[in-house]
């Protein structure tokens, strides 16, 4: 469960706070939507939880442990991460390497590492871009390896900054069929900014609204 | 005074002059007083602390590297350190440090001189130099780039280590390698932006005419006259003091 208590943050050099006063909850083994409008905060509320950001006053709690005290190495073990823009977070030489860096991060063996990153590329059907330089990627492509790297590692919860964004309808299906399987069968804990409401109602099973 | 009131040409001018100084002075003494000369006027012209603290922080293992690098390596003089009846470090290693040193802070420092104040008036300075209005303007858009290419670099890093890489405890050879492979996607994502940016520019009309004409005016006040040459007086003053 990753518990926010009483969270203020305001940006350097920013007159007026962005969030005030924020306390929410998001269960593990369930889909939180987080919604609301443009510059409301979904991202500024999401890079909070994760340690991006540090808040000016207030706690965040991930199952019980205060993240103030963790380095983004040790979020990074609990939390994965997806920006909103995915070219923020792709940096490896070829689309392979992109999902295989945090594999072979945590010792993982060669041929487990091929295998997984074979998985990967095939469910985000990108097999086929395998040696391409991620950056020169389509943008639904992108955001499809920027998933990919994320999922690879399997982590207990995630935080989504709009996923869906730039994918086509097959491909937001079968994310949402995804989400809803590791969050059912693996108990995973996961928060989904999000605009779109059909995806929302499909696959959420809470919606939290940021004013 | 402040620093951000006084005339672009006049900072301009100064990060030339320290620059230049910095770079052909060689005794630890002349540049220290530069560096203090550019301090005083940094904290009193109101730059605050942390922010000089900051600048200062991202290259300060630089500076001790190469510190180290000279001490060791710059053999004249007389021994200072011996070790076991082996030389470790010489005055002459000492002194080549220190002046690598305080070199690299007074750039720093006298960059951030330059850098208050509004970049637009620095785009006027450089008109004032004649220099051709499309190059004035890429200089400002590339002044303009470079806190998002920071903010990139650091999500960058923050990517990796949110995906099992723990640049903290990782050895310098980790950090260099991972590094390396940051300045591919960095240099391929900063192509790309100039060029969309070169499109949308044009696109939108830059260049349809030569040049252009300002509203805001460059003005040297006596204030500024009084602070550029009391700043280049001293400067005279540390110059042949140490020459
Ligand atoms: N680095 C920053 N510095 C200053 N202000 C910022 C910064 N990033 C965001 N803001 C401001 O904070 C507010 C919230 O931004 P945020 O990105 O969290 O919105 P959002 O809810 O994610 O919007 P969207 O739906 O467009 O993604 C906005 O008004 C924005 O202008
Ligand atoms: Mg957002």
């Amino acid at each position: 469960m990753i518990e926010v208590d009483k969270l203020n943050f305001t940006y350097p050099g920013v007159p007026r706070p962005v969030l005030a006063g924020i306390s929410v909850c998001f269960q593990a083994g369930g889909i939180t939507a987080l919604i609301g409008p443009n510059g409301c905060g979904k991202t500024t509320l999401s890079k909070l939880l994760v340690g991006l950001l540090r808040p000016d006053s207030g706690t965040i709690r991930i199952d019980g442990e205060d993240i103030a005290g963790l380095s983004l190495f040790q979020i990074g073990s609990r939390i994965g991460y997806l920006w909103q823009n995915p070219n923020r977070q792709l940096f490896a030489p070829t689309v392979e390497q992109e999902i295989g860096f945090g594999l072979a991060n945590r010792g993982v063996t060669a041929e487990e590492i091929a295998a997984d990153t074979e998985y990967w590329l095939d469910f985000f059907h990108l097999s086929h871009k395998k040696g391409a330089l991620p950056l020169r990627l389509s943008l639904g492509e992108k955001q499809r390896l920027a998933l990919g790297a994320v999922l690879a590692l399997r982590p207990p919860y995630l935080v989504l900054d709009e996923p869906t964004g730039g994918l086509d309808r097959r491909c937001r299906r079968e994310l949402g069929q995804l989400l809803r399987r590791l969050a059912e069968e693996q108990g995973c804990g996961i928060l989904v900014v999000s605009h779109e409401k059909e995806f929302i109602r499909q696959y959420a099973d809470r919606e939290v609204e940021l004013l | 005074m402040k620093l951000a009131a006084i005339d672009a040409r006049v900072k301009l001018l100064l990060l030339a002059l320290l620059s230049t100084l910095a770079l052909t002075m060689k005794q630890p003494a002349a540049l220290a007083a530069l560096l203090v000369l550019t301090m005083v006027a940094l904290l009193f012209g109101g730059v605050a602390p942390v922010k000089i603290w900051r600048q200062t922080r991202m290259i300060l293992s630089l500076i001790g590297l190469l510190f180290l690098l000279q001490c060791l390596f710059d053999r004249g003089g007389e021994p200072l350190l011996i070790i076991g009846g082996l030389t470790i470090v010489t005055g002459g290693g000492l002194q080549a440090g220190l002046v690598v040193g305080l070199r690299l802070l007074i750039v720093v420092a006298s960059a951030l001189l330059a850098l208050t104040g509004e970049t637009r008036d620095y785009l006027l300075a450089l008109r004032w130099l004649h220099l051709p209005w499309e190059v004035c303007y890429m200089v400002q858009a590339a002044l303009r780039f470079i806190p998002l290419l920071r903010q990139e670099a650091q999500d960058t890093a923050a990517a990796q280590q949110m995906r099992g890489c723990d640049l903290k405890n990782a050895s310098w050879r980790q950090r260099a390698r991972l590094y390396i492979t940051m300045l591919v996607p960095i240099t391929v994502g900063a192509l790309q932006r100039a060029e969309a940016m070169s499109i949308s520019m044009e696109a939108r009309a830059f260049r349809s005419r030569p040049g252009r004409t300002s509203w805001r005016r460059l003005q040297m006040k006596r204030d500024d006259w009084l602070y550029g040459l009391g700043f280049v007086f001293v400067l005279v003053i540390i110059f042949f003091v140490f020459k």
